[in-house]
């Protein structure tokens, strides 16, 4: 009867005995006292090879004193899980939207990025998606392209929303060059030549305004107006004949004209709002010039903001652009540039973010808010805002007491979409659009290439180099 | 010749000994040499023949080196005259050293030495060693049984034991958020990449935090958790990885990869299996478990059980020699209903095996399966493997590959010229032979048109060839950047992994520049080559500017899987066992190659010639095969009882002192460390105390230090 040592794990143990008249599973029985292993998990090695449970000793050859080695754990078996691991390279392509965190990018189809860039940033307004959507697919009164051209737009913005490869809008492009002729234009080599991308937002979005229109004629039937249209005033003042008369007009876009004054966004937007016009007056019974001065009249949920970079060079006979940086912020008040009418209606709200965003800081104790209405307008003075102070406050106590269910511009913008141009004229070089996920992250979509971006450098896209410049830029309302 | 004699001893006598020894060289009679030396002056002849022999054609530097042989046995010098004998691999001397040694210090210091060559299967007899109990014991240190405790040792010392995570390799949060897409869903992809990172951060340690979080913690099978987050193969290298963590540790690497083999998933045993392979890397047990574990799964029917098993025993096998398990995978090679994948792994695991031996029979083996290959399977890039394998017999033995070689050139012309290139790279690795670098470069220039693959091979030849010493190495980087620059596109593409071999775990500035500039190129799997490489030179070096470069990589291909599979991985190997661990084959002051490390680079290599099909493919466990050149890069000094002993050591860049008169310095810039340290590459170390003497003359690796009987406390 032989005596071995059996070494598990780290453990040693002297002189087991094998009673050699029985089986191996006696012996294992044996071990399974000592380490608690169950006999059916143990392993045990002889010399390159493993005991089997009904081996015979005489064959294995075990010597006296002879280390054996044995393997085997009482420990639970791994087993896989209820629920398999789901992996993203299994995801069909819709759910790996939602991984990847942005949406696809778009062929270039020769020259087309104007066009790619202008969508991508449009597609970032998901409002314009849903009703796109609920656009009824018909064509009623519209004409027929400018029907064909909100289906194409209605398509590829669904496609863009499936999809993680890039997509052709082939079918986008071809409705649009039957609607809008001027971009079908061939170079000399018969290629398609680059065209503004501006030109292409404006005339895409006087065609959805036009198309996208609920039949019920209620207020807010015109839905691209109430997102994007911008309502001016403007008062027209001769010098010389001291007339004055008012007009309203309804835009899209808000430029900003670069002067070499021009800085920053927010003095290129007053600038574009002033201009000199030469037209006969009446009472002088001859041409005269009349300073036009503009203010805001209503707000969009979105605001447009057009970069005035191209200009009409006559000495090359080309479009120019400016270079000039014209910084932007992230965080856009217009509060200035709106009519009297408009800041009275903008202050409350105005008051209910600045009270949300300084609860947000801490800076205000809650128990401070619910104290007295005098703090409040006593907060108002201090800040010095322009227009009525009494009202605004009784107002704000109001409307706290009462909140409305319609959401409430407040003139404070964010940035959502940036469409760059870089290279030096209009029509050559290249468009690319930034526009901000949901998420909250930037993406560039280079065409057909998207990729994140960080928000630093978003704002480094306001010109005064060969970088990518902001051309145009959208804001997203903050709303209370 | 009498007045040669007299010139000679007139040289020797007045420190002219590299003039003498020149001298000799030229009237090509250098056995005169050993009369003229005596016990002062012996040194630096012999280490003037030792440098001068890279530069001989064969087999004049097997001769010089036999006279410096014969010149340290005369004096005594016995670790310097096993140095010989294993740059000369050859055990009769080996076995002479141990027989003329009295001191069994001294054999246990020898012990060492041969265990960190990789000859685990030197077996001590009685000849060498009387005592039985004694013998027990060297054998023991020879099996590599005690490198695990060594290891943890040192880990500790440097506290470094706590284990990372894959996110603290990444640094995600020093990148802008770019790379943080998709977080909330696994990837496969990277979470295989995740399982690699893991797995060579935390090589060696014993402890992880994904796949050996305790089992209290785990009820509900948290264990198994990470390794079900892999899918299909990818669970195999997952369950793999916990082999590569407890690296060395059999006893405890055996036990905590039990419970996977009860497991119904065919992919987790295979990962066991391997698994069991890798934890015994380089580690000899006299119970032979992972033979005993593997053999039973050689003839399963699923092929990636089979492959598991063979690659296993590859791994634990490697250099051994060891007949059975070529009893046991030879039968695989003649099977011809066997799948082309089971048949290359077998050939490279007997390659490995039988490393270096020029075996006949496991060559005609390996001939036989290659020749029964049909045509439309010598475009795999897995064909390819085969003749690797059968390089991998002929590593370093230059000539010997002479009679395979002619028979390679009956095989299939599209096999015959890929088969060529592997076996003189292979044969000729590490020699330094300027006439074989010159063939491959031929080869290199020819342009192709019928697609053949050979040139792949003969690009890596040359650095597998000229990797022998600092300028051969310095030579091949000026020839492999012509490659880059007039080389066309199927050459360009190995470059970076010419160099990656070239500077292993030896981040030069110059290669890392180039290899980065790669790294961005238009063709992705230059690129990914490239990436790759920046991993090898920088393996187990923590080097920053490395990881820097890595995770702008990272930021840089995030939206590219391949590519960002190939930074991760980069990345792993950078921090590789948390910069404790070299993949550098040279050791002992790069005068000595271990046949086994090279060989595991060299086939890790192959498999990254067509890196799509292998490592983005089902094979990634490839990488695994560098388990056989991870070693750590310490210094750890023990005592006359083998117990860590912390004494003050110089470290600093070593300074070529051949040839120069005096005694000069041999190490400059130099750092007071107290051991155990780690060695960086082309560190040298020297003892800072007279109170001990080392009984190696070179300190790497385990060194015992016996007190110095003369020495003495100075009065204060």
């Amino acid at each position: 009867m032989p005596t071995v040592t059996v070494k598990w794990q780290k453990e040693l143990f002297p002189a087991v005995e094998i009673d050699t008249s029985q089986p191996p599973l006696v012996f294992k029985c044996q071990l399974y006292d000592l380490t608690g292993v169950p006999p059916e998990r143990q392993k045990i090695m002889v010399k390159g090879g493993l005991l089997k449970d009904d081996a015979d000793w005489s064959t294995v050859g075990v010597r006296e004193g002879q280390k054996l080695m044995m393997m085997g754990t009482a420990d639970e078996i791994p087993k896989a899980p209820e629920k398999g691991t789901v992996f993203m390279e299994d995801l069909p392509e819709e759910e790996q939207v939602v991984a990847v965190g942005h949406t696809a990018g778009l062929f270039n189809l020769g020259n087309t990025c104007y066009m790619n860039s202008t969508l991508q940033c449009l597609h970032s307004v998901p409002e314009l998606k849903s009703a796109l959507l609920k656009y009824p697919g018909r064509a009623n009164e519209l004409d027929q392209t400018s029907h064909l051209l909100t289906v194409a737009t209605r398509d590829l913005f669904n496609e863009l929303d499936r999809n993680v490869k890039p997509v052709a809008p082939m079918q986008f492009w071809m409705v649009l060059r039957k609607k809008y002729p001027q971009f079908g234009q061939l170079s000399n080599n018969g290629a398609f030549m680059q065209q503004d991308a501006e030109e292409c937002w404006t005339q895409l979005m006087y065609t959805l305004s036009q198309s996208l229109t609920t039949p019920d004629s209620r207020e807010n039937s015109e839905i691209v107006k109430t997102l994007f249209g911008i309502d001016l005033v403007s008062r027209i003042h001769c010098a010389e004949s001291s007339e004055e008369s008012s007009e309203t007009e309804s835009i899209y876009a808000l430029k900003c004209h670069i002067s070499h004054e021009v800085n920053h966004l927010h003095e290129g937007l007053k600038h574009g709002l002033k201009s000199d016009l030469e037209k006969v007056s009446p009472s002088l019974g001859r041409s005269a010039v009349y300073l036009k001065e503009s203010r805001i009249n209503g707000l969009p949920r979105y605001l447009t903001v057009q970069f005035v970079r191209f200009f009409w060079k006559r000495e090359s006979n080309q479009k120019a652009k400016i270079l000039r940086k014209v910084d932007y912020p992230l965080e856009l008040d217009v509060f200035d540039l709106c009519s009297d009418e408009l800041r009275k209606k903008l202050e409350s709200p105005r008051q209910i973010l600045r009270d949300e965003e300084n609860k947000k800081l801490g800076l205000k104790p809650s128990e401070k808010k619910s104290g007295s209405n005098i703090e409040d307008v006593k907060m108002l003075d201090a800040e010095g805002s322009s227009s009525g102070n009494g009202e605004a406050s009784t107002a704000t106590s109001i409307e706290g007491a009462l909140p409305e269910k319609e959401m409430q511009l407040t003139g404070i913008y964010d940035l959502v979409a940036v469409l760059t141009h870089k290279g030096r004229s209009a029509d050559s070089g290249h468009y690319v659009a930034w526009a901000k996920q949901e998420s909250g992250k930037w993406i560039q979509f280079d065409d057909d290439n998207p990729s994140a971006q960080r928000e630093e450098d978003i704002t480094k896209l306001s010109g005064g180099g060969d970088w990518h410049m902001a051309y145009i830029c959208m804001y997203k309302a903050r709303v209370v | 010749m009498v007045l040669v004699n007299q010139i000679v001893a007139f040289l020797m006598k007045h420190n002219a000994e590299p003039e003498a020894v020149d001298l000799l060289m030229e009237v090509e009679d250098l056995d005169l040499l050993v009369e003229h030396v005596d016990s002062t002056n012996y040194k630096r002849p012999c280490l003037y023949l030792k440098s001068s022999a890279r530069y001989l054609p064969g087999p004049d530097d097997s001769l010089v080196l036999g006279i410096a042989y014969t010149i340290y046995l005369k004096f005594e010098d016995l670790p310097s005259a096993l140095q010989i004998a294993l740059f000369l691999d050859n055990l009769q001397y080996v076995k002479q050293v141990f027989k003329l040694c009295k001191d069994l210090l001294q054999k246990k210091q020898f012990c060492y030495i041969l265990a960190r060559q990789g000859v685990d299967f030197f077996i001590l007899d009685e000849d060498m060693i009387a005592e039985k109990t004694d013998r027990e014991a060297l054998q023991e240190i020879i099996n590599n049984t005690k490198l695990s405790e060594g290891y943890l040792n040192l880990a500790r010392d440097i506290e470094v034991m706590e284990p990372k995570l894959p996110e603290d390799i990444y640094k995600a949060h020093l990148i802008d958020n770019r790379a943080s897409a998709g977080a909330n869903v696994d990837s496969a992809r990277q979470n295989l990449a995740a399982t690699f990172v893991n797995a060579f951060v935390n090589a060696g340690f014993g402890q992880d935090k994904l796949m050996t979080v305790p089992s209290e913690t785990s009820s509900g099978g948290s264990t198994g958790s990470w390794l079900f987050k892999n899918k299909e193969h990818g669970k195999a290298s997952a369950a793999a990885s916990l082999g590569m963590i407890l690296l060395w540790d059999v006893d405890s690497g055996l036990a905590q990869i039990d419970k996977y083999f009860h497991s119904n998933d065919n992919h987790v045993i295979a990962g066991a299996l391997l698994g069991v392979g890798i934890v015994n890397s380089g580690i000899n047990d006299d119970c032979d478990p992972a033979l005993a574990l593997l053999a039973e799964y050689l003839d399963k029917e699923d092929s990636t059980l089979r492959i598991g098993a063979i690659m296993g025993l590859g791994l634990a096998y490697a250099g051994s020699q060891n007949e059975e398990v070529y009893r046991k995978l030879s039968p695989i090679l003649e099977d011809a209903t066997i799948p082309l994948d089971v048949i290359a792994f077998t050939a490279i695991s007997l390659g490995l095996v039988y490393v270096g031996s020029c075996d006949e029979e496991v060559a005609q083996s390996i001939i036989i399966s290659l020749m029964g290959r049909n045509e439309s399977e010598f475009g795999d890039s897995l064909t390819q493997l085969l003749p690797l394998g059968l390089g991998l017999l002929f590593l370093g033995k230059q000539d010997k590959v002479e009679a395979t070689l002619e028979v390679s050139k009956t095989f299939n012309d599209k096999i015959r010229t890929y088969c060529e290139m592997t076996l003189i790279s292979c044969a000729y690795a590490g020699t330094g032979n300027v006439l074989k670098v010159q063939n491959l470069l031929g080869h290199c220039s020819q342009h192709l048109d019928k697609g053949e693959t050979h040139q792949g091979p003969a690009v890596l030849g040359i650095a597998m060839v000229a990797m022998a010493e600092e300028l051969g190495i310095e030579m091949a980087i000026r020839s492999l950047e012509h490659l880059l620059q007039y080389g066309e596109q199927n050459i360009r593409r190995v470059v970076p992994l010419a160099l990656g071999l070239l500077c292993i775990s030896n981040p030069k500035v110059n290669v890392m520049d180039t290899l980065s500039r790669l790294s961005h190129d238009a063709d992705s799997e230059v690129a990914m080559a490239a990436i790759v490489s920046l991993g090898l030179i920088g393996a187990g070096t923590n080097n920053a500017r490395l990881a820097g470069m890595l995770r702008s990589l990272s930021s840089y291909y995030y939206k590219e899987a391949s590519l960002l599979f190939c930074v991760r991985i980069a990345q792993g190997l950078v921090h590789m066992g948390k910069g404790l661990l070299t993949l550098a084959p040279y050791h002992s002051e790069r005068f000595l190659l271990s046949p086994t490390a090279l060989a595991g680079i060299v086939v890790l290599l192959h498999t990254c010639l067509d890196m799509k099909s292998i490592i983005l493919g089902k094979y990634h466990y490839v990488l695994y095969f560098l388990v056989l050149a991870m070693h750590p890069r310490m210094l750890m000094t023990i005592d006359e009882d083998l117990k860590p002993l912390a004494v003050p050591v110089r470290v600093g860049q070593a300074v070529d002192v051949v040839g120069q008169a005096g005694r000069p310095k041999t190490i400059t810039g130099f750092q007071t460390h107290t051991t155990p340290v780690l060695l960086a590459a082309g560190d040298r170390a020297e003892l800072a105390t007279e109170k001990y003497i080392p009984l190696s003359p070179i300190l790497e690796g385990f060194v015992i230090l016996k007190k110095n009987p003369e020495y003495r406390e100075e009065d204060h």
